[in-house]
């Protein structure tokens, strides 16, 4: 283990006696919040324009004969489902990173241009005539948040304020540019409106293999990653003194925070507050440890995106709702709640 | 008798006056202005409108584009209509090519000038109603009579491509081609009719949305189905909640759908695009495992169908071959 690993475990946040009585109850609420996961995982499967029992979901799992319900669990909502767990924890996780790394409680994923990059590459792209069905938009849209990432990595690597800042100036920049592209151009528009309110719905025939693998591995990265950030919520001048590699650590997190964020931005589109608002409701029970908060946010990020999902499919009686919109109309309240509740010193 | 003679003369009087109403071919020029060219009162969406009998110079929008090629009216200026191209013969493809373009494929990108330099004595917008909404009407009153004919339900393309005709004083050649496509749609007819009137058809149309999940189902009526129709085919089944125009006669069901929606066809039929190739839409449809479960598809009775955005007579006439050569295989069952 390194020094930084040792600095912070659980004896920074607390001292090992204090962190042997938390432990449990963490680890409890971890294994309740899988249950809660594996719950509406089932839910999110039986729910749709044809309902299907939550028995015929299992036995559609575990005892597949190809009927018309099974066809639609199997081959329909499941994807769709592990769709919604991998972009709802890498859009969580990403937030958790950037909101420890930047030590802004209103910093999420996107702040990094991340999304901006995306829709502008996505805009050029349909101009171009090559972002054509899915599996373009997907590849344009990986493309653009790539190189967005790595543009405000390059100029703002040297401190959080500085990559803020220059997130926010790129996005404005691609943005701006974009939507005077779409303004002149009406079937580059028509292209970009469906992806940019953010659906799980029809990705199933997608090419899903690469960002959802890309996404497995950041978040295992991002687990391991987490203990070294802990050294680096006291500061960089602490963390130096446990023997953190600031810089290096900082660099792991913004390459996961591009993946994560780039890959489930592609996949799924522009998906607000998930990033911003899982972090803040987990802190708390995290009680300052960043590897609880990863893992938290790994569990209730995909349980906040299925709910949203759920609804996306309930809430209009003509169709679906994109789940974009159904995470942004939740996700404000929730921010409110949560700034009442725990106070604004949690934030 | 002079009551009887009476009422002969206002009956005459009278129907001269509701012809006029209607807007068939009555002039409209006053007896003291021998020099003035004859005009006529015609019913459009956009009210009684009185246009020139003989019109010189045209400009066409929209759906009355290919009518007017088709139908040799004098053009002077066309809008950009390039959803009509792969439809178009080769014949009218170079005139359409060669006509000056006033406004582009959205009625809101309508170049007001280039309407006035063209200098036509008749405006013929067909676009739906909602949209005459981004064209300013006014303005291009201030140069011709504008008369707006836009497509209604799909199947009523018939009516309308006539309407757009007489307005522009082009009937004898749209006559001619509305002959020869009734005559071949009754030889088809008849080609089919042990085979086509017994089975229950359903159609995916080339407008669903995939980034939602979604299919377009049409009945009766709309685009994919009406000239099949017009063979003796069935489509059965109406939509859930009917709306305007084309949503009267089809729907955008979710994906899941798909089996409650054709589990009871016999054949199914799909739009492909004019070099036959599938549109995105309906492939999403067609690589669907619920699609694949299908009895029509278990069957081998799914037929892809081009051409199944004709709104002429011309048009609907390669329609009618696409479908013929779609259909054969029902013949050797």
């Amino acid at each position: 283990m390194t020094a930084a690993g040792r600095a912070s475990g659980p004896e920074v946040s607390g001292g090992p006696a204090r962190t042997r009585r938390a432990f449990s109850p963490q680890l409890g609420l971890f294994v309740g919040g899988l249950v809660l996961l594996a719950v509406v995982a089932v839910l999110s499967m039986g729910v749709g324009a044809r309902p299907v029992p939550p028995a015929e979901v299992v036995r559609a799992l575990l005892d597949y004969q190809g009927t018309d319900d099974h066809v639609i669990v199997r081959d329909v909502r499941l994807p769709r489902s592990l769709l919604a767990v991998a972009v709802g924890a890498a859009l969580a996780v990403a937030g958790a990173l950037i909101q420890t790394l930047a030590r802004n409680p209103l910093a999420e994923p996107g702040i990094l241009g991340v999304t901006a990059g995306a829709g502008f590459a996505i805009t050029v792209g349909s101009a171009l005539g090559l972002a054509v069905g899915q599996a373009g938009e997907l590849g344009f849209a990986i493309v653009g948040s790539v190189l967005a990432a790595l543009l405000v990595a390059a100029v703002g690597r040297r401190s959080p304020l500085r990559l803020v800042l220059t997130g926010v100036a790129l996005t404005a920049v691609l943005s701006g540019v974009a939507l005077g592209m779409r303004l002149m151009l009406p079937d580059v528009f028509d292209t970009y409106r469906f992806w940019s309110v953010g659906s799980l719905a029809a990705r199933e025939q997608a090419p899903l293999a690469l960002p959802l693998t890309a996404i497995v591995v950041c978040l295992l990265g991002a687990l391991l990653l987490s203990r070294a950030l802990n050294a680096l919520t006291l500061g960089e001048n602490v963390a130096h003194t446990l023997g953190a590699g600031v810089g290096r650590v900082r660099g792991l997190a913004l390459v996961l925070i591009t993946v994560l964020c780039g890959a489930a931005t592609a996949v799924a589109g522009p998906i607000l507050f998930v990033g911003l608002i899982v972090p803040h409701l987990v802190r708390k029970p995290a009680a300052g440890s960043v590897p609880w908060l990863i893992l938290y946010t790994m569990v209730l990020g995909p349980v906040l995106l299925l709910i949203a999902d759920i609804g996306s499919r309930v809430l209009l009686p003509t169709g679906e709702v994109p789940v974009g919109i159904v995470t942004a109309f939740l996700g404000g309240p929730m921010l409110i709640w949560a700034v009442r509740r725990y106070g604004a010193g949690s934030l | 008798m002079s009551i009887r003679r009476s009422s002969g003369l206002i009956g005459a009087v009278s129907l001269a006056l509701v012809l006029a109403a209607c807007g068939s071919s009555d002039e409209g020029g006053s007896g003291d202005s021998a020099k003035a060219p004859k005009t006529r009162v015609f019913t459009a969406d956009n009210g009684k409108i009185t246009i020139p009998a003989d019109p010189k110079r045209v400009v066409a929008t929209g759906y009355a584009v290919p009518v007017m090629i088709e139908a040799d009216a004098p053009l002077v200026g066309i809008s950009s209509w390039k959803r009509g191209e792969p439809m178009m013969t080769d014949e009218d493809l170079a005139t359409y090519k060669k006509l000056t373009k006033v406004a582009g494929e959205q009625a809101a990108e309508t170049n007001y000038e280039a309407v006035a330099e063209a200098e036509p004595d008749l405006i013929v917008i067909g676009v739906p109603a909602p949209v005459l909404g981004d064209i300013d009407v006014k303005r291009l009153e201030s140069i011709a009579p504008v008369v707006a004919i836009g497509p209604t339900v799909p199947s009523a393309w018939r009516e309308l491509s006539r309407k757009q005709a007489d307005a522009a004083g082009a009937l004898d050649k749209f006559d001619a081609a509305q002959k020869t496509y009734e005559a071949k749609a009754a030889e088809l007819k008849a080609k089919y009719e042990d085979v086509l009137p017994q089975l229950k058809l359903g159609h995916v149309g080339a407008y669903g949305e995939v980034a939602k999940g979604t299919f377009q189902r049409e009945f009766g009526g709309s685009w994919g189905t009406n000239i099949a129709e017009d063979l003796g085919a069935a489509y059965y089944g109406k939509v859930k909640e009917a709306g305007e125009g084309s949503r009267s006669v089809s729907e955008y069901p979710s994906i899941e759908e798909l089996p409650a929606a054709f589990g009871e066809a016999d054949v199914l039929t799909y739009s492909v695009n004019a070099d036959g190739s599938v549109p995105e839409a309906v492939q999403y449809v067609l690589d669907s495992k619920l699609w694949k479960n299908l009895p029509a598809v278990k069957a081998g009775k799914s037929f892809p169908l081009r051409y199944t955005e004709a709104a002429t007579y011309g048009q609907a006439m390669k329609t009618l071959d696409a479908i013929d050569e779609s259909f054969a295989p029902l013949l050797k069952r």
